[in-house]
C-alpha cells in the first residue's frame, strides 16, 4: 500500500522535473548573459548606410582568452542590427527590456547560421530597415534556441561605433502622380457638380 | 411656411402615392425598410450611411498601419499621440458648422462638398515624410466626420417621428462602423499589396488609394443620387415658395444657455470621445503589448468598432423602451447606468493581462460605450426644440473634444504606458458620466427628483420663443413637438388616447 503511494509520489515528481526542462525555460536576463563573442563590422561610428543599396561586413569569434570548451553548448549564432538609445527615445515599441523575451533592442536579423568559433558575413542593409542609428549584435543560441551569450559592436552603454542607416522613402513616382491625379479629379467632380446646380438653379 | 412650399409641390406632382413608401403629412416615410432603396427615403439612408462610413475609414486608416509608418517616418510616441489628437480635433468645430451648412444649402451638398474637399487629405496620406506631414494629413481627413450631423439632419428629414430615432440609430451606428471596419481593411490590403511585390514602406502608402477612393465614389453617389428632402432639393424648394428661416443669433442663444446641452456635450464626450480614442490607440496597443501581427492586432481592433452595427442602434432602441415605462427618467437612468458600465470594462481592460481576457473585456467595452452614444441621442431631441441642430451639433462637438482631451492627457506622451492610461480613461470616465445626474427637465424630472408639478412640456419649449415671436406663430412646431412628447413624462403622465408616437425629432431650422 505505503510503496503504490511512495511509487505514484516519484512518478509525479519525475513528470514535474520533465515539465520543468520541457516546458518554458525560466527568463533568460540580459545581464546575466556572458559577453564571450568579439563582434566587429566594417561600420565605422558615424556612416551613414542606404537601405537596399550599402552593404557592411560583419566577423564574430569567440573571445579566445576564455578556457577551451566555453562554447561547447553553442549550436547557432544570430546576428542582429539593433536600435542605438537615441532611435529609443520615446518610442515604446524599441525599448530595451533585461527580461530577453520581452526586449525589443533587436528587431532585424542580419544572418543566423551554425556556430564555429570565428565566422564573417557580408550584409546589404535591407530595404525594410528604418531610418535610425545602430549597432550590431551577435547571440550564440544553444541547440534549444535559448540564447546563452553575446557580442556587440559597441560599449555597455552603446554609446560607441553607432552608424546610421537611411531607409527608403517608398515614395514612388508612380505613387505621387496617382496622389495628384486622383486629388485632382474630386475637385473637378466638385467644381461639376456645382456648375450642375447652378445651371438648374436658373 | 413649408407647408405653403409643399402644397405647391403636391399639385405639382400628384400625392403621396408617388412615394413607394407609407408617408405621413410632411411625406417623410412612416416605416424603416433596412434592405431597401426606395426612392428618396431609403436611398437617403443608404447614402448617408454609406458615405459617413466611409468618412470613418479613411479618418481612422492609419492607426492600424502604425507599426509600419512609424518606422517609415521615424515617428515618436508624442509625434503619433499629436497625429491622434489632430486627427479629431477638427472635427469639433466642423460638426459645428455642417449644422448651420445643411440649413443652408440642405444635407446633400454639404456633406458631398466636404467629403470632396476632404479627400485630397486622403490621397496625399501616401506622399508624406515626416511627422509634420503625418499630423497635417490626419488634421484634415479628420473633418469628414462632421457628416454625422448631415447623416442626422437628412434623416430627420426623411423620417417620421415614429422612425426617427431608429434611422438616426443605424446611420450613426453603421457609420461609426466604419472606424472598426478600416482595422480589417488596411491591414488586408497592406498584406495582400507586400504579397504582390511590394516592400513594406511602399505598400502602406498604395494602400491608403482605397479609403480615398470609398470616400470619392461616396460622395459623388450622393450628388448624383441623393435628395434632400422627400419632395426635391433645397434649390427647388426655394423656388416654389417662401420657406421661413429663424434668426440665428436667436437660436445661437438658446442653445448656449441650455446646461443640458453643455452636459450633453460633455458626456458624449466619455462615451463617443473614448471609441474614437480606442479606434486610434488600440490595434498598436495589441501589436506592442501582446505580440501579434498586423492583420491580427486589426482583426481585435475592428472587433471595436464594428459592435456599432448593434450597440448604438440598440442604444437607442434601449432609450425608446425605458421612456415607454419610465419616461424621460427612464432615458437618463439607463445613459447613466451603461455609460458608467462602459467606464467599468474600461478599467478592468487597462488591468486585464492576458491577450483572451483583453479581447473579452474589450468587446464588453464597446457594446457599452457604444449604446450610451445611442442613449445620448435619445435625450438630446428634447434638449431644445428650436436649437436642435445647434444641440446635437454641441453634443457631437463635445464628443471629439472628449477625444481630444483623453488622448492628450493619457496617451500623448511616454508619460503612462498604454494599460495604464486605458485605466485612467475608464476612472476619468465614470467621474465624467456623474453629471447626468444634474439634468432635470422641469416637465419630466431628472434621475434625482421628479418634475415640477403643473410644469407641462409646452411651458418649456414655448419658453424659447418671445411674446412677439409666438403672436406670429413661429412656435407652432414647438408646440407640435410638445403634444408629441407627451409620453416622456412616464406611464403616470399619459392621458387617453395621446400619439404612441416615440421619439419625435423634427428638422431644426427649416420648417420652423
Amino acid at each position: 500500500m505505503a510503496g503504490l503511494r511512495l511509487s505514484k509520489i516519484t512518478i509525479a515528481l519525475l513528470l514535474l522535473l520533465i515539465a520543468c526542462h520541457v516546458g518554458p525555460s525560466m527568463a533568460v536576463l540580459f545581464n546575466q548573459l556572458p559577453k564571450t563573442l568579439i563582434v566587429t563590422a566594417t561600420t565605422k561610428s558615424g556612416d551613414v548606410l542606404h537601405a537596399g543599396e550599402d552593404k557592411f561586413t560583419v566577423t564574430w569569434a569567440l573571445n579566445t582568452s576564455l578556457p577551451s570548451g566555453a562554447d561547447a553548448n553553442y549550436k547557432t549564432v544570430k546576428v542582429l542590427l539593433c536600435y542605438a538609445p537615441i532611435s529609443q527615445h520615446d518610442r515604446k515599441w524599441r525599448k530595451s527590456n533585461n527580461d530577453l523575451k520581452k526586449d525589443k533592442t533587436c528587431q532585424f536579423t542580419v544572418v543566423k547560421q551554425d556556430y564555429s568559433a570565428t565566422g564573417k558575413h557580408e550584409y546589404t542593409v535591407a530595404r525594410d530597415i528604418p531610418t535610425a542609428s545602430y549597432f550590431v549584435r551577435a547571440y550564440a543560441l544553444d541547440a534549444s534556441d535559448t540564447k546563452v551569450a553575446f557580442g556587440q559592436t559597441t560599449d555597455a552603454n552603446k554609446t560607441v561605433n553607432i552608424f546610421e542607416v537611411v531607409g527608403i522613402t517608398g515614395r514612388t513616382t508612380g505613387i505621387f502622380v496617382s496622389a495628384i491625379v486622383f486629388s485632382a479629379f474630386s475637385g473637378l467632380a466638385l467644381a461639376f457638380f456645382y456648375v450642375v446646380e447652378n445651371k438648374k438653379k436658373k | 411656411m413649408a407647408k405653403k412650399s409643399l402644397e405647391v409641390e403636391v399639385e405639382d406632382e400628384g400625392d403621396a402615392a408617388q412615394f413607394k413608401m407609407p408617408v405621413d403629412s410632411d411625406h417623410k416615410a412612416t416605416e424603416f425598410w433596412l434592405f431597401s432603396f426606395a426612392k428618396p427615403h431609403m436611398r437617403a439612408f443608404h447614402l448617408s450611411w454609406f458615405s459617413f462610413f466611409c468618412c470613418f475609414v479613411s479618418s481612422f486608416a492609419a492607426p492600424p498601419l502604425l507599426p509600419v509608418i512609424r518606422d517609415n517616418l521615424s515617428l515618436t510616441t508624442t509625434d503619433i499621440g499629436n497625429a491622434g489628437i489632430a486627427s479629431v480635433s477638427g472635427a469639433v468645430f466642423a460638426r459645428l458648422a455642417m449644422g448651420a451648412a445643411c440649413d443652408l444649402v440642405g444635407p446633400r451638398l454639404a456633406s458631398a462638398s466636404l467629403i470632396l474637399i476632404t479627400t485630397p487629405a486622403v490621397y496625399c496620406s501616401s506622399l508624406i515624410d515626416s511627422a509634420t506631414g503625418f499630423l497635417l494629413v490626419r488634421f484634415f481627413t479628420g473633418f469628414s466626420l462632421a457628416t454625422f450631423v448631415s447623416t442626422q439632419f437628412w434623416m430627420s428629414s426623411m423620417f417620421s417621428p415614429p422612425k426617427v430615432g431608429l434611422a438616426n440609430g443605424v446611420a450613426g451606428g453603421w457609420g461609426n462602423m466604419g472606424g472598426g471596419a478600416t482595422q480589417l481593411i488596411m491591414p488586408l490590403v497592406y498584406e495582400l499589396i507586400k504579397k504582390i511585390g511590394s516592400t513594406n514602406f511602399i505598400a502602406w502608402r498604395i494602400a491608403f488609394f482605397i479609403p480615398g477612393v470609398m470616400q470619392t465614389c461616396s460622395a459623388i453617389a450622393v450628388l448624383m443620387f441623393g435628395q434632400d428632402m422627400p419632395d426635391g432639393n433645397y434649390n427647388k424648394l426655394h423656388k416654389a415658395g417662401e420657406k421661413h428661416k429663424d434668426n440665428f443669433s436667436e437660436v445661437f442663444k438658446h442653445a448656449v444657455t441650455n446646461y443640458r446641452g453643455w452636459i450633453l456635450a460633455l458626456t458624449y464626450g466619455y462615451c463617443f470621445g473614448v471609441e474614437l480614442t480606442i479606434d486610434n490607440i488600440i490595434a498598436q496597443y495589441f501589436y506592442d503589448r501582446f505580440g501579434v501581427n498586423i492583420s491580427k492586432a486589426g482583426t481585435i481592433a475592428a472587433s471595436f468598432g464594428l459592435a456599432n452595427i448593434v450597440s448604438r442602434p440598440g442604444g437607442g432602441l434601449f432609450s425608446d423602451y425605458l421612456s415607454k415605462f419610465f419616461g424621460m427618467r427612464g432615458r437618463l437612468w439607463g445613459l447613466w447606468v451603461v455609460q458608467t458600465l462602459g467606464g467599468i470594462f474600461c478599467v478592468i481592460l487597462g488591468r486585464t493581462n492576458s491577450l483572451a481576457g483583453s479581447i473579452v473585456v474589450l468587446l464588453l467595452f464597446s457594446l457599452f460605450c457604444q449604446a450610451a452614444c445611442g442613449l445620448t441621442f435619445g435625450v438630446v431631441p428634447f434638449v431644445s426644440r428650436r436649437s436642435l441642430g445647434l444641440i446635437s451639433g454641441m453634443g457631437g462637438g463635445g464628443g471629439n473634444v472628449g477625444a481630444v482631451l483623453t488622448q492628450l492627457i493619457f496617451f500623448h506622451n511616454s508619460k503612462y504606458s498604454t494599460e495604464d492610461g486605458i485605466f485612467y480613461m475608464g476612472i476619468m470616465i465614470l467621474v465624467c458620466t456623474l453629471p447626468i445626474a444634474l439634468i432635470h427637465f422641469p416637465q419630466w424630472g431628472g434621475m434625482l427628483c421628479g418634475p415640477k408639478p403643473g410644469y407641462t412640456p409646452e411651458d418649456y419649449y414655448q419658453s424659447e420663443w418671445s411674446h412677439h415671436e409666438q403672436q406670429k406663430g413661429y412656435h407652432t412646431a414647438s408646440l407640435r413637438f410638445a403634444e408629441n412628447s407627451v409620453r416622456e413624462g412616464g406611464r403616470s403622465a399619459r392621458g387617453s388616447g395621446h400619439s404612441k408616437h416615440t421619439v419625435p425629432v423634427e428638422t431644426s431650422l427649416t420648417d420652423v
